[in-house]
């Protein structure tokens, strides 16, 4: 039997986890969701941001300034990528944009190893408090990575339920051509929605930060997990995102605790689980084809 | 640049097409289509499944490359236009799938095509089709086949087009809606040019002063005249 201070210690773990997941995640879902693309560069901005925030937090002793760099840097990088390298091959085949994607996240990784070398990186957390709920101690830097995660999401749905490019980005998720037919640029639709998601990226590289030892593969290390994410909440799905980014947190730090080996293997378990009673996942609908 | 097949556009013509040639891949469906609309006039084009009636009204808002031939409106080619300019410059298609945005309200929809051509004016929508104003806040998904066939060609009149292309616009409705959706055509075309794309032909030949027959990707014939437009005449060029 696991005692309450453990499991709530598990609990907000996991929502931590959980949170770094969605915003990662969230990027790759949009992704596919508007552009029918798998953006798994958006794995590199998750390194790029996690990498300006270890040095802009040596330098400044500033944490949030890393963070916030990270995100903008993630950003700046990506916007070259979409107009170099995914503006060619929108049109393309979706294995077309996994393999390219996946080229960029590679090449990307040797241009971390050589700028910051092959060793990993501390960053300091920047607060050490602890906040006691119902009499266990938790970081308060976990809860704060919670928050900024629930934040995020608040600000997404608010992005794309009341302003008019949101609402165009999700008119663009069912049926680009119509909200082409309309007169509307889509390819400006494509370019903010990739720049958007790589600097949630770069957000979630620059908040776990602290919370691991920075290293050039630690995209490639969640890559799997930011992936079951997505497609147990179904791609393109942000309320999806978000509930599978909890789910699978959760089932890593819990899983964990009842015995170690289940943090990797459970989620995959669940994953297939829910696919075999759901195969478009949570939130998902059938728009695989365009 | 005069077009590819050297046949120059009718001066009249709000909308031309001359020598279209379009493929999907290796596969040509349509072959030197030539087409033309004079502002305010009802254009259709008649044909079987497969003919590439679809195929050329896509083709005509740059949603598919021709191989060859040219497409012009006024004197501005529209080959190699992106479609969304296209759409702004006023010729505007409403697809045969009758998607309109399943998770954005009515109101949604219409803002969109608000924003795409500023035109914010939804009187004259609401006027042809009043029933919108009750469904403004339903979502597209909740709508009836009719329902959101008046909202996309609803949406498409934002910024008041010179030329609408609607793709089989009554396929699929009840008798009411479609005897409706003839009177708006007939209201709709004292300002705007229609190209219909139906196989509805005594719809067709109720509204339309010129009728174009396609079959297997080739204009078969042009029907101008009063006398020949009528539903019988157009049957045999299927």
């Amino acid at each position: 039997m696991m005692d309450a201070q453990l499991l709530i210690s598990g609990v907000i773990f996991g929502l931590s986890i959980g949170s770094i997941y969605f915003l990662t995640a969230i990027g790759l879902s949009l992704c596919f969701g508007l552009m029918r693309i798998i953006s798994l560069d958006q794995l590199l901005y998750y390194s790029v941001g996690a990498y300006l925030t270890y040095s802009l937090s040596s330098a400044s002793g500033s944490v949030w300034l890393g963070v916030l760099a990270g995100m903008i840097v993630a950003g700046v990088v990506s916007f070259a990528v979409e107009r170099l390298v995914f503006l060619r091959i929108y049109e393309r085949e979706l294995p077309f944009s996994l393999i390219t994607s996946f080229g960029i996240l590679i090449g990307g990784i040797g241009v971390i190893k050589f700028f910051w070398g092959v060793v990993p990186r501390p960053v300091p957390v920047p607060t050490l408090a602890q906040i006691n709920i119902a009499g266990t101690d938790v970081p308060a830097y976990r809860l704060i990575v919670i928050g900024i995660a629930g934040l995020v999401y608040a600000g997404i749905w608010l992005f794309l339920n009341r302003t008019i490019i949101g609402k165009a980005i999700r008119a663009g998720i069912e049926n680009v051509e119509h909200v082409e037919g309309l007169g509307i640029n889509v390819s400006r639709l494509f370019t903010i929605t990739f720049i958007a998601a790589a600097a949630l990226s770069g957000l979630a590289g620059g908040l776990n930060a602290p919370l691991i030892m920075v290293d050039p593969q630690m995209g490639i290390e969640v890559l799997a997990f930011v992936f079951m994410v997505v497609i147990i909440g179904g791609l393109g799905s942000i309320k999806g995102t978000l509930v599978s980014a909890i789910i699978v947190g959760q089932v890593v730090s819990l899983g964990s605790l009842i015995y170690a080996p289940l943090a990797q293997m459970a989620p995959f378990a669940i994953m297939l689980l829910i696919l075999l009673i759901k195969p478009t996942g949570l939130y998902g609908s059938a728009l695989l084809k365009r | 640049m005069p077009p590819d097949n050297g046949v120059a556009p009718d001066e009249g013509e709000i909308l031309s097409v001359r020598g279209l040639t379009v493929s999907y891949g290796e596969a040509k469906v349509l072959f030197d289509i030539n087409l033309g609309v004079k502002p305010g006039q009802v254009v259709a084009c008649v044909g079987r499944n497969g003919a590439g009636k679809t195929t050329l009204l896509k083709s005509i808002v740059g949603f598919l490359k021709p191989l060859s031939g040219s497409v012009t409106s006024g004197r501005t080619p529209l080959v190699g236009m992106p479609s969304y300019d296209i759409a702004r410059m006023g010729i505007k298609y409403v697809p045969q799938d009758k998607k309109v945005f399943s998770d954005l309200t009515v109101r949604e929809n219409l803002e969109l095509g608000s924003y795409a051509t500023k035109d914010y004016d939804w009187d004259r929508v609401t006027g042809y089709f009043p029933k919108l104003k009750q469904l403004m806040d339903r979502k597209g998904g909740y709508l009836s086949g009719g329902e959101r066939q008046m909202l996309m060609i609803g949406r498409a009149l934002l910024g008041s087009p010179k030329v609408l292309l609607i793709d089989e616009p009554t396929e699929g409705l009840a008798p009411s809606i479609v005897a409706h959706l003839k009177n708006v055509f007939g209201e709709l075309s004292k300002s705007t040019a229609l190209v219909i794309v139906e196989q509805n032909l005594p719809l067709v030949c109720a509204i339309a002063a010129r009728v174009y027959a396609l079959k297997e990707g080739h204009m078969v014939a042009e029907l101008a005249d009063r006398e020949s437009i009528r539903p019988e005449v157009c049957e045999r060029y299927l």
